[in-house]
C-alpha cells in the first residue's frame, strides 16, 4: 500500500465531497493522504480497530463479511463511493473487510482527523450522516434479497445493476468488465460457487448472457429483468396485525 | 393510532443510552420537542417505503423491525428495547422507510419530528455525534444479519436469535417470543423452528414454557461466528 500528500483539486472534484464547502474541503486536504492499492490487496481487516473514512478516487473494491471460511460480499463500492467510517463512532472492530478488486486510489481521511472534521464542520457532519445512512438503506435492501429472492433472481439483479452502472453499448449488446470471479459472484448472491456456475450456464444456453475471461456481454437485458423482477411463490404467513393504522 | 402520552421529563431521557453523555440543558430542549405515544401490542408503528416521519426512541417495551416480501413474508430485521432508538434517514427530506415497525408488547416511544430534527440535527455535534453512534451499531448488526443469512445453517441462526433476545429474569436468561417471531427473525419458517426447539428441549439446553424458552445451558447453544472478529483480529 503506498500513500502520497493529497492533491487539493482531487478532492473537490470526487462526487463524494460535492456537497462540501471550500473551506471544508481544504482543512480535509491538510489532513488527507492519497492511498493506492494494487488488484487483490487488503485495505482493512474485518475486526480490525476503526479505520477512519475512505473515499474512492479510482478502481474497483469489495466490502465483505466473513464466518468460517465463508464470505458474503456486502458491496462492490465505485469511484466517488465513501466508506470505512462504519464503526468509527462506536469504536468497535471493524464488522467488515475491504480488499481492491483492480488497482485501486483513495482519499484517506484518518479516525483522528475524522474527529477534528467532524467537530469543525456541520456540512461534514451531514456528509457523513448521508454516507452511513444510504450504506444503511443497501445493507437492508441486501437482508431483503438475501431473505425473500431466490439465487437466480439476485444473479439476474447483480448483472443488471452491473450494465446499469458500467455497461457499454456495443453490437450484440450491453457489455462491462468481468471484474468478479464465479466465487466472487457465489460470495455476493450468497450461494456455493457450483450453483452459479449451472446459473451462468442456463443463462448463457437461453441467449441472455455470454460470458469470457474478461468481459460480459448481456444479450437479452429485457428478459433478464423479468427473471430479476420474479416473485417469490410461497403464500403469506404471518405479519397480522389486529388494529388498523 | 397511536395515543398522546404526557410531557417528557429529562430523567426519562437519561435512561436513554443515546442521551446519557448530553449536557442537561441539551436535555431540556429535547424534552420540550420530543412527542410521547404509546402503542398496543401488533399496533403498526410505520411502514416499509411510506415517508420517514422522524426518529424514534424506545422508552418501554420491544419492537420489531421488519421486511415483508410482496406475498407477506417477512423477514425480521431486529428487535428494539428499552433505551434503543430506530427511524430512517431523518436528515433527509427524500427519507423512506427502509422497513416495518411494530410493536411486540406495550409500547411508549417519544419520537423526534423530521422537521425538529433537521434543526436539532444540524445545530448540534454532540447530537450528531449520538445519531452516528446509533447508525454504527445498526451497520454492524445488518452486516451481520446478512452474513448469517446466507452462510449460516438454520439451526444456528436460530441459536444465534435466542442468544441475542434473551432477557434476564432474576438469574434465568428467558426469551420471550413466539415460534413464528423466532422464525421470522432467523429467516425461515415456524416448523422448522418448533422442531430445533424440540430437540434443544430434549437435549436439556432449553426449556419451554407457555409463552417463553427459558435457555437452561446457553453455553450449548454455538455458533459458527463466536470467534469470527477476534480470529482475524489477531495477525
Amino acid at each position: 500500500m503506498n500513500m502520497a500528500m493529497i492533491n487539493p483539486d482531487a478532492l473537490s472534484n470526487l462526487p463524494t465531497f460535492l456537497s462540501l464547502k471550500p473551506a471544508t474541503i481544504q482543512h480535509i486536504a491538510r489532513l488527507a493522504q492519497v492511498v493506492s492499492l494494487n488488484a487483490g490487496e487488503l485495505l482493512y481487516r474485518q475486526g480490525a480497530p476503526p479505520t477512519g473514512l475512505f473515499a474512492l478516487q479510482e478502481g474497483r473494491i469489495k466490502l465483505y463479511r466473513q464466518s468460517r471460511g465463508r464470505v458474503q460480499i456486502l458491496a462492490i463500492l465505485m469511484p466517488g463511493d465513501g466508506f470505512g467510517a462504519e464503526s468509527f463512532s462506536t469504536g468497535a472492530p471493524s464488522p467488515c473487510a475491504a480488499t481492491a478488486l483492480t488497482a485501486v486510489s483513495a482519499i484517506h481521511i484518518p479516525p483522528d482527523a475524522l474527529g477534528q472534521l467532524l467537530s469543525a464542520h456541520a456540512d461534514f457532519q451531514e456528509l457523513l450522516l448521508e454516507l452511513v445512512t444510504n450504506r444503511l438503506k443497501q445493507f437492508v435492501t441486501l437482508v431483503h434479497d438475501l431473505a425473500f429472492r431466490d439465487v437466480t433472481s439476485r444473479l439476474a439483479t447483480v448483472l443488471i445493476l452491473r450494465a446499469e452502472v458500467e455497461g457499454q453499448p456495443s453490437d450484440e449488446g450491453i457489455v462491462f468488465d468481468r471484474l468478479l470471479s464465479q466465487q466472487e459472484f457465489a460470495d455476493m448472491v450468497g450461494t456455493a460457487r457450483e450453483v452459479v456456475y449451472r446459473t451462468f450456464k442456463r443463462f448463457e444456453e437461453d441467449g441472455l448472457v455470454r460470458m469470457t475471461r474478461s468481459t460480459i456481454l448481456i444479450q437479452d437485458l429485457d428478459t433478464l429483468r423479468s427473471i430479476a423482477s420474479k416473485k417469490p411463490v410461497k403464500p403469506p404467513d404471518i405479519c397480522k396485525t389486529n388494529h388498523p393504522m | 393510532m397511536a395515543n398522546p402520552r404526557p410531557v417528557i421529563q429529562v430523567s426519562e431521557l437519561l435512561m436513554l443510552s443515546a442521551f446519557r453523555a448530553m449536557p442537561e440543558t441539551q436535555l431540556e430542549q429535547l424534552a420540550a420537542i420530543l412527542v410521547g405515544q404509546t402503542y398496543a401490542p401488533g399496533q403498526l408503528i410505520f411502514v416499509e417505503s411510506e415517508p420517514s416521519v422522524g426518529l424514534w426512541f424506545v422508552a418501554e417495551g420491544r419492537v420489531k423491525i421488519m421486511k415483508q416480501s410482496l406475498n407477506g413474508r417477512v423477514q425480521g430485521i431486529c428487535l428494539m428495547n428499552q433505551g434503543k432508538c430506530f427511524g430512517s434517514c431523518p436528515l433527509f427530506n427524500t427519507g423512506r422507510n427502509p422497513a416495518t415497525a411494530q410493536a411486540l408488547d406495550n409500547v411508549t416511544l417519544f419520537v423526534l419530528p423530521q422537521e425538529q430534527l433537521q434543526h436539532v440535527g444540524k445545530a448540534d455535534p454532540n447530537f450528531v455525534a449520538a445519531l452516528l453512534h446509533v447508525y454504527s451499531q445498526r451497520l454492524e448488526s445488518l452486516a451481520r444479519l446478512s452474513t448469517s443469512l446466507s452462510t449460516w445453517a438454520v439451526a444456528d441462526r436460530i441459536n444465534d436469535v435466542l442468544l441475542t433476545y434473551a432477557d434476564r429474569i432474576e438469574s434465568q436468561r428467558v426469551v420471550i417470543l413466539t415460534h413464528e417471531e423466532l422464525a421470522a427473525l432467523s429467516g425461515t419458517v415456524r416448523e422448522v423452528v418448533t422442531r430445533h426447539l424440540a430437540s434443544l428441549e430434549k437435549a436439556g439446553t432449553v426449556r419451554i414454557e407457555p409463552g417463553q424458552i427459558t435457555l437452561v445451558d446457553p453455553s450449548a447453544l454455538t455458533l459458527p461466528c463466536r470467534f469470527d472478529d477476534g480470529e482475524l483480529a489477531v495477525t
